[in-house]
């Protein structure tokens, strides 16, 4: 089958439910990361793309208790909880005001008791610090919350927000729209079918999007597979979704502490999977919040073409023990690339190119070393 | 195996790669080729090497010293600052061109245990570590680590070499512990 498959995929035709699970479970995943990397290469040649981002969580208080989350704190007032002061968040920006960021990605609980103004005023508040900042802000799951929360439809949400300064939505809130998983692990939030229509909602408003799905926890490949392929449909009807990102559940500190991390082979073949079924999204991030720097710099060789951006201060994969660190800067990002022997290009969150940086090319110091390594290795192994 | 990765390798004009490990020696020129390659099918053809020539099993060293043994290549040598890349490289390069069935470990505290899984998918086949704390401190002789929801007390010792287990099993390969359970 895995012929069959390449067949189609150098005739650019879309891959099937039994094809999407047949990739994920065959035992090769160079090979399957050579049939990823071939999409990949036609798509966007050598270049891989980056942004200069920071990530603010404003609250942590939710209403929801998914089973994978390390992050929320229930209730105000409970241990750990916070809710930043909009003068607070705000302040975030302005200290790097120096170098500021392109964007500013936000994503919070789902706090019950906060006015929508606060939302509103959160967005202005940023506009009036760096006007031409763009704000990727509230997932589908926030907006579908303050939808029922406020009493509007999801149409209006978007439409205050983005009046008041909303640029485009981030991907989270997906984790797996099977009923059979999402019913066990965030059984009290959007369903899949909310989540998706919200992102219609913004995408028929010219609001562009990302999507997720948190993989590695109670699911099956069938589960992911259906997973890809309702994302892939609303594609087809929309067109909005710029980036899909898959996301490693981390276990640390939450309901689903008992189960193993997904490892490194399953985060490359999940990129791969993801990069050939996907066939009408533009962009797929290996997110190295998630998946580590060395492993998303392999991922780049495995159908991913962007790493996301330097985060700055990321917290929701901290608290769920992620050993990533919590931000990088655009020097390491450049690097990281390029010794991928990609090109780094760095864009702002629509995919407009900022910079693009030369590729590497090795120093004759650095040819020599791995020389020298190559004959010690050989000696040693002989 | 399948198609596919054969002609990715006649695609690199790799193949008479293989029919030289089964007889004849590597060339220079083989090594020129190999080292042009790009690194999925460079990690493809040392994979296929390493299936023929020692199998599908992973020895895993808790307890080795600190020195190699002689004929075993530990990767990342030592003063070395390799990336994740460069690492996969190094890996398959010398299962691609080194002697037949060589044991080519890969030391998990100096990579992490992320990329020396992948590195088993691109030419290695041992693995060599002592067990320790997720903070890196090493396990003191009984010492117990919560698991699961409810925290049940087990042995660390036992928990951590399920994990490393799993670890190579979900690389799809059969793993085996070198030294007995101390």
């Amino acid at each position: 089958m895995l012929d069959a498959i390449r067949t189609k995929v150098e005739q650019s035709e879309r891959l099937s439910f039994e094809e999407g699970v047949f990739l994920f479970r065959h035992p090769d995943v160079v090979a399957v990361g050579l049939l990823a990397n071939q999409v990949r290469e036609r798509l966007h040649g050598d270049r891989a793309y980056f942004n200069r981002n920071m990530r603010i969580e404003v609250t942590n208080v939710c209403v929801a208790s998914c089973l994978f989350c390390s992050f929320a704190r229930l209730e105000e007032g409970s241990p750990g909880a916070h809710t930043m002061k909009l003068e607070e968040a705000w302040g975030e920006l302005e200290a790097r005001m120096d170098d500021p960021p392109g964007e500013v990605h936000i994503v919070n609980g789902l706090h019950p008791g906060l006015p929508f103004s606060y939302y509103e005023d959160l967005l202005r508040g940023f506009k009036r610090i760096k006007p031409d900042v763009h704000m990727k802000c509230f997932t589908a799951v926030e907006i579908h919350f303050f939808a029922q929360h406020y009493g509007m439809s999801h149409r209006e949400v978007l439409e205050r927000l983005r009046a008041a300064g909303l640029d485009s939505l981030p991907g989270g809130g997906a984790e797996i729209f099977h009923p059979e998983v999402r019913a066990r692990i965030s059984h009290d939030k959007a369903t899949a079918d909310e989540y998706l229509e919200v992102h219609r909602v913004a995408h028929a408003l010219g609001v562009r999007t990302n999507s997720t799905m948190l993989y590695g926890h109670i699911e099956t490949f069938d589960h992911r597979v259906d997973h890809l392929l309702r994302l892939r449909a609303l594609q087809d009807e929309t067109s909005g979704m710029q980036a899909f990102i898959p996301l490693a559940f981390h276990p640390d500190g939450n309901e689903m502490r008992n189960l193993p991390a997904p490892t490194a082979i399953d985060a490359l073949r999940t990129v791969a999977v993801s990069r050939l079924l996907l066939d009408n999204v533009p962009h797929i991030k290996a997110y190295w919040v998630s998946m580590t720097p060395e492993v998303a710099q392999i991922a780049l060789r495995f159908g991913a073409d962007d790493v996301d951006g330097t985060i700055v201060h990321e917290t929701i994969y901290r608290a769920a023990g992620s050993r990533s660190p919590s931000g990088l800067t655009v020097d390491s990002l450049v690097r990281l690339i390029q010794e991928a022997g990609r090109i780094p290009v760095e864009r702002d969150t629509l995919y407009n190119v900022v910079r693009e940086h030369p590729r590497a090319s090795l120093p004759e110091a650095a040819l020599k070393v791995r020389d020298r390594n190559a004959r010690r290795h050989l000696e040693v192994l002989s | 195996m399948s198609a596919l990765i054969d002609q990715a390798i006649r695609q690199a004009g790799l193949d008479d790669v293989l029919s030289a490990r089964r007889s004849g020696p590597v060339t220079a020129q083989h090594v020129e080729r190999l080292r042009a390659c790009d690194l999925l099918v460079l990690g493809a053809l040392a994979d296929r090497v390493r299936a023929q020539e020692v199998g599908d099993l992973v020895s895993i060293h808790t307890d080795a010293p600190p020195e190699a043994e002689p004929g075993v290549l530990v990767l990342p040598g030592s003063g070395a600052e390799l990336t994740g890349l460069a690492l996969l490289r190094e890996v398959a390069m010398a299962r691609a061109t080194g002697p037949r069935a060589g044991r080519i470990r890969v030391d998990w505290t100096r990579c992490g245990l992320e990329l020396a899984q992948i590195a088993l998918a691109f030419g290695a086949n041992e693995l060599v570590g002592r067990i320790a704390s997720k903070r890196g401190l090493p396990l003191l002789t009984g010492e117990k680590l919560g698991v699961g929801k409810k925290s049940r007390l087990e042995d660390a010792e036992v928990v951590k070499r399920r994990e490393l287990e799993g670890f190579v099993r979900r690389a799809g390969r059969t793993p085996w512990f070198a030294e007995e359970t101390p």
